[in-house]
């Protein structure tokens, strides 16, 4: 599903945010990226979401070659995602319900077909009952929902994290893991970067670890013994 | 890993569902964009006022101008020319002269004020009766006053006629009562080229007064921008809102101008029909015609989309999200 050919990512200042990365991720897989800051996490979601470009190597998502994508051809691919950000990122001037159907409205879809959609998506993390409430009125982990339900809101096929969980108090955190891995459940291919260790081994998927660029580890864990091992 | 069922991916949208889909987003950003003004009533009050202000002068001036010229084109009676005859014409040769000229194709009329009857009107009108009494003889000669037809009353015309009566028997004196008028006209003529450059120049600043608000909006909503792009919207979905903001600010804007232009002349009415009265005249001031009214705020509108086209078109394909 996703896969990136010996990438390396250089911004101005001849910072190597990647080098030389070779990665697969299968279709229907859930992976986490993990890492210290200045890894790469980051750099490896934005080559993925056409964000960014690598400097040298391939991106494919879903065989085809993103690397050289025009500009105009960025909206569709997309579309095929969804995106979770740390901050939610959510339109603080309307409410949940046109926050969540945004990806909806953008891609053309009908009205009753965007009700039934946003329904779905917000009783799938339990926001049905705020449809209505502006988002700064939620909590922190309900604004999270919140950007989840429009993250996958259109179905994606992949399902992009970055820090999900990096404002969230423990138990919070294990929550909106586990809606990712209810997604992953229905066939969404998932990446998730996170920097919390002991939440992503409980979890007990595949973890790519980064460091400086490099992919250094890439392990499915099984169960949390396993990564006692690896380390 | 058990997975148990599979989440069907959305078809895209047919091309019927999309076409309506679009309309109603047009509608939808339509009253988002004005609600949007609604919330931040300073500023829209503020731009408003600008590009209310800025069309307001020259439409003024306009309608002002028009009114000027419609007064002139009334005074038809100074294209008239007065033919001065030799003090000891005899009234034959008066009669003669007269039939003459109103057998002339160019001539619409003919009047004849005698050296009494020019006397008896210099008196009631002048005021200096008692100072003419003195004088041993009437002063003032016979007079034919000719009034051209329509077609012969523009200058050159004039100019024709008058060295046609100069070469006439008995006449003394060809004199044409028309370059006041004409001065009058180049005037009005060099007013209405400035008014078209001022207007020009606050157009102009219409569009930059447009584009500067909405170039605030869009750094405003620079992150919104970079969101709605990474959930897969194209440029064109994000300039929708901005340019119809323009358009709201060029409705509104025109809307207000035009009530400004019609308060000015309202009160200006009275003094201005005053004025006019001294001078003999039947004048109305009149008010712009629905037609002109629609076009002052027809421009408005296109100058506020213009100015926001401006603003918006390369910016927003030069956020991105990162």
């Amino acid at each position: 599903m996703i896969e990136l050919q010996n990438v390396t990512k250089r911004y101005p200042g001849n910072r190597e945010a990647l080098s030389h990365l070779n990665l697969t991720i299968e279709q229907g897989e859930m992976a986490f990226l993990t890492g210290p800051s200045g890894a790469g996490k980051s750099t490896l979601l934005k080559l993925i979401a056409a964000i960014e470009k690598p400097t040298r190597g391939q991106v494919f998502i879903n065989r085809k070659n993103i690397t050289r994508i025009p500009k105009r051809k960025v909206p569709a691919l997309r579309r095929h995602m969804g995106v979770v950000f740390q901050d939610h990122h959510l339109l603080h001037d309307r409410n949940v319900f046109d926050n969540v159907s945004l990806p909806l409205q953008i891609a053309g879809f009908a009205q009753v077909d965007i009700n039934r959609r946003v329904r779905a998506a917000l009783d799938k993390v339990d926001l049905l009952d705020k449809e209505k409430m502006m988002p700064i009125t939620l909590s922190g982990g309900e604004q999270q929902r919140v950007g989840i339900a429009r993250a996958v809101v259109h179905k994606p096929a992949i399902l992009l994290a970055d820090e999900p969980t990096g404002n969230l108090d423990p138990e919070l955190s294990a929550e909106i893991m586990r809606l990712f891995s209810d997604f992953n459940q229905v066939g969404v291919t998932v990446l998730i970067a996170s920097h919390d260790l002991d939440l992503i081994t409980r979890m007990q998927k595949r973890i790519i670890r980064l460091r400086a660029g490099e992919c250094i580890d890439s392990q499915s864990v099984n169960s949390p013994q396993d990564f006692e091992i690896i380390n | 890993m058990a997975k148990t069922r599979h989440q069907q991916p959305l078809s895209r949208p047919k091309l019927k569902t999309r076409t309506r889909a679009y309309m109603r987003d047009h509608a939808r950003v339509l009253l988002f964009s004005l609600g949007k003004l609604y919330r931040t009533p300073f500023a829209t009050v503020m731009t408003i006022l600008m590009i209310a202000v800025a069309l307001a002068l020259p439409a003024c001036l306009y309608v002002l101008l028009s009114n000027l010229q419609t007064v002139t084109q009334k005074w038809n009676d100074a294209g008239q020319i007065s033919i001065f005859l030799n003090e000891n014409t005899s009234e034959q040769q008066i009669t003669q002269l007269h039939k003459k000229l109103r057998d002339h194709k160019e001539i619409e009329r003919v009047d004849f004020i005698s050296a009494k009857e020019a006397l008896k009107e210099f008196k009631q009108r002048s005021g200096f009766g008692e100072l003419l009494e003195g004088l041993p003889n009437n002063p003032l000669p016979p007079t034919l006053i000719i009034t051209p037809i329509e077609a012969a009353k523009d200058s050159e015309h004039l100019q024709k006629l008058k060295t046609q009566f100069i070469s006439l028997p008995q006449v003394e004196q060809v004199h044409v009562d028309m370059q006041w008028l004409q001065r009058l006209r180049s005037i009005t003529a060099i007013i209405r080229h400035a008014i078209f450059a001022i207007g020009i120049m606050l157009g102009l600043s219409v569009l930059l007064v447009v584009g500067n608000s909405i170039r605030l909006d869009i750094e405003n909503r620079r992150e919104e921008i970079e969101v709605t792009k990474l959930i897969g919207a194209t440029d064109r979905f994000i300039r929708r809102p901005f340019l119809y903001g323009g358009m709201w600010y060029g409705l509104l804007g025109g809307v207000l101008a035009l009530i400004l232009v019609i308060i000015v002349l309202l009160v200006i009415r009275q003094p201005a029909q005053e004025l006019v009265s001294l001078y003999n005249s039947d004048f109305k001031l009149i008010l712009p015609s629905l037609i002109q009214s629609l076009l002052l705020v027809l421009t408005s509108i296109f100058l506020g989309l213009v100015g926001s086209w401006l603003a918006v078109n390369r910016r927003i394909s030069k956020i991105q999200p990162s």
